[in-house]
């Protein structure tokens, strides 16, 4: 910082970045631990409900299944 | 620099007269223009720019964890925020070795087409054609408002506005129907955006590896209805701006000295195609010619090049005027960039910020802007690079390179064509756009409103794609990673006024350096240590005065005009003072138009 004084920093720049043993969202394997997320970038009912998600899912298997919301 | 030609038969005594305008503000610092204007020949005879805001981005991001990046960029800028989030997440991409599932990529294709539609808008209409509507054309040139109230409109059949004074009005703040409409249209346009990033202007959904946008079909409906919606808007407004531009070059003959500058621009390009991105520097040339804004460099009117790797090699962070201690003794970060190529000392990648505060002296420091030059190999010259407020350059480049090949605009021949399909009350319509014979302000302004139309038709592109993915099932818009311990990255991307990088080096799993560089600092630059001058001093410096004011009420219109062409942010502030230090105006808002000059 050249010839600008500055005092002792309080906290380390990247205290607020991440707290040890939280699970990071970015960490390998997060997506295959998604519920419901297919490894060929599809997805099914799943990725959105936990309540009986098998009958949310479309009647006929050619057609796209897009979770709702 | 400057490409005017002095007119220099039959020059009267000099009358020369200091004039500031500063701040004229934006988001990013405040920008002062400082001019010596001879009032007696009617020219602006010297003009230096200067920030006098340290914002320090470069200084506290280091020691951070890079994954934050995006999010803490966002916030150098209150209106291209998210121009910076994306950039940031190229760099960052590039650095942790993945890339965006494809449905990510359009839906940030989505969004930043959003941005463009928004922000040019908003400028061109909001800010921009103050400078040009009635109020203010009959304070500074009643005689150009007079021949506009006889003037018919060529294109009226298009836009509806009878006369060119017609026009005028509709510009005028507050009460005319396009200010009005320009509102109503940038509203609808950033709920597209916040449709695809979540948040204006700080995305909320977007990271590195991908966006957190659910992509139901609702999504991209929603968007569609919102983007037919506009292009009655759209098309109207390129007929308009062709119309009082057109006329203002027939009223005033020599107009295009104003703003008027050697053809020196960049473009870093923008939009992403997923099918070839990978994000790898080794691949960077090619991912970067597949870009649906062609990334390149024009000098006097030919593309030198349109390698991403080339130009990131060439760019140079110059002081000289600024006001900061040199940093070419320290150790530098990357010596070689991935491909084995040297990198320079005075590249972002090894630069190192140190502010040195002081009294602001236009014979030696006066800006906290440090000076961004492009090396050019070939001429062994510094080029003071300009991005034509954005869309000048992108436009340019993009038509000179005639790599872009979609459905809603091709780039063949030498130009931009944009075919907007029927939308509500006008039917479907072509548009073209090939380089003008001048780097000027007029020309400047009206690429802003054709590269709307150009953001338009692509994002129309962008929805198709992105809807035959969700037709197939696609629904993946995240890639896991980790961040390596050592690393480096570096994004290009266009900031809505222009060419915006990251570069990033990792040590430690921390930021060790990281330097955004936004295209302000490009076109607001002080003079370098080669003395050569920035290009808003630059495109001011010489140039002609059209304004009919003498200097007791002068309002300094034409100067502004070439300043704002470049897309300085918001200009909503104005201190202007004469002479000995006499204030004329303490504030001065153009919003407001003559009643307020």
């Amino acid at each position: 910082m050249a010839p600008i004084r500055v005092g002792e920093p309080d906290v380390r720049p990247d205290a607020t970045a991440h707290v040890r043993g939280v699970r990071e969202g970015n960490a390998l394997g997060s997506y295959e631990m998604e519920p419901g997320h297919h490894l060929d970038g599809t997805a099914d009912a799943r990725r959105s409900t936990g309540i009986r998600p098998g009958e949310r899912n479309p009647i006929s298997p050619s057609m796209p299944n897009l979770p709702p919301g | 620099m400057t490409a005017t030609e002095q007119m220099r038969a039959a020059e009267k005594p000099g009358q020369i007269v200091e004039m500031a305008w500063d701040p004229i503000t934006r988001i990013i610092g405040n920008l002062g223009i400082y001019t010596k204007i001879d009032f007696a020949n009617r020219r602006v005879t010297e003009c230096h720019s200067t920030s006098s805001l340290f914002r320090g981005y470069s200084v506290f991001m280091k020691g951070k964890d890079p994954r934050d990046a995006g999010f803490i960029t966002s916030r150098i800028c209150g209106i291209c925020g998210d121009n910076h989030t994306t950039c940031s997440v190229y760099a960052q991409n590039m650095a942790y070795g993945i890339a965006n599932p494809p449905m990510a990529e359009w839906i940030i294709n989505l969004g930043e087409a959003a941005e463009y539609l928004f922000d040019h808008t908003i400028f061109q209409d909001n800010l921009v054609f103050v400078d040009f509507c009635e109020a203010m054309v009959k304070a500074t040139n009643p005689g150009v408002l007079a021949r506009a109230e006889a003037t018919a409109s060529p294109r009226a059949g298009v836009h509806g506005l009878r006369t060119i004074a017609d026009i005028m009005r509709a510009l005028n703040p507050f009460e005319g129907q396009v200010y009005n409409e320009a509102l109503r249209v940038s509203r609808i346009t950033r709920e597209m955006f916040c449709l695809m990033e979540g948040r204006h202007v700080h995305p909320s959904t977007l990271y590195p590896g991908g966006v957190g946008t659910m992509p139901e079909p609702s999504v991209f409906t929603d968007y569609l209805t919102r983007l037919m919606e506009i292009l009655d808007f759209v098309k109207k407004a390129v007929a308009l701006n062709d119309d009082l531009f057109d006329f203002w070059y027939d009223a005033l003959p020599g107009y295009e000295e104003v703003g008027r500058r050697r053809v020196l621009l960049g473009c870093w390009g923008a939009f992403q195609d997923p099918s070839v991105v990978d994000y790898r520097y080794e691949h960077m040339t090619d991912w970067g010619r597949a870009m649906f804004v062609t990334p390149g460099i024009v000098v006097d009117g030919k593309l030198l090049t349109t390698d991403l790797v080339k130009i990131n090699l060439g760019i140079r962070i110059l002081l000289g005027s600024s006001f900061y201690k040199d940093w070419v003794n320290e150790e530098p970060f990357v010596e070689r960039d991935p491909l084995g190529n040297p990198v320079d000392m005075r590249h972002p990648w090894n630069q190192t910020t140190f502010p040195e505060p002081q009294k602001r002296d236009f014979g030696e420091k006066y800006s906290w802007v440090m000076s961004p030059r492009w090396f050019d190999e070939g001429s062994g010259e510094h080029l003071a690079l300009d991005t034509g407020g954005g869309p000048f350059a992108r436009l340019y480049v993009t038509a000179l390179a005639g790599l872009v090949d979609t459905p809603y605009v091709t780039a063949r021949d030498g130009a931009v064509k944009i075919s907007l399909p029927r939308s509500r009350t006008l039917p479907a319509m072509d548009l073209k756009w090939s380089p003008p014979a001048w780097s000027n302000a007029i020309e400047r302004d009206r690429a802003r409103v054709y590269f709307v139309a150009y953001a338009a038709g692509m994002a129309l592109h962008f929805l198709e794609r992105a809807m035959t993915r969700v037709r197939s099932g696609d629904t993946r818009t995240f890639t896991d990673f980790e961040v390596p311990d050592e690393t480096i990255g570096c994004g290009f991307h266009e900031a809505v006024r222009g060419v915006l990088s990251h570069h990033m080096v990792v040590r430690d799993g921390k930021i060790a350096n990281y330097h955004p560089y936004p295209p302000t600092p490009w076109n607001g630059s002080p003079r370098d240590s080669f003395g050569t001058p920035g290009p808003y001093e630059d495109a001011v410096q010489n140039m002609p005065i059209f304004e009919e004011n003498g200097p007791e009420s002068f309002k300094g219109v034409d100067v502004m005009r070439a300043v704002r062409s470049f897309d300085p942010c918001l200009p909503c502030g104005v201190h202007m003072y004469l002479g000995g230090g006499r204030t004329l105006r303490t504030v001065h808002s153009p919003m407001f138009g003559a009643s307020h000059g």
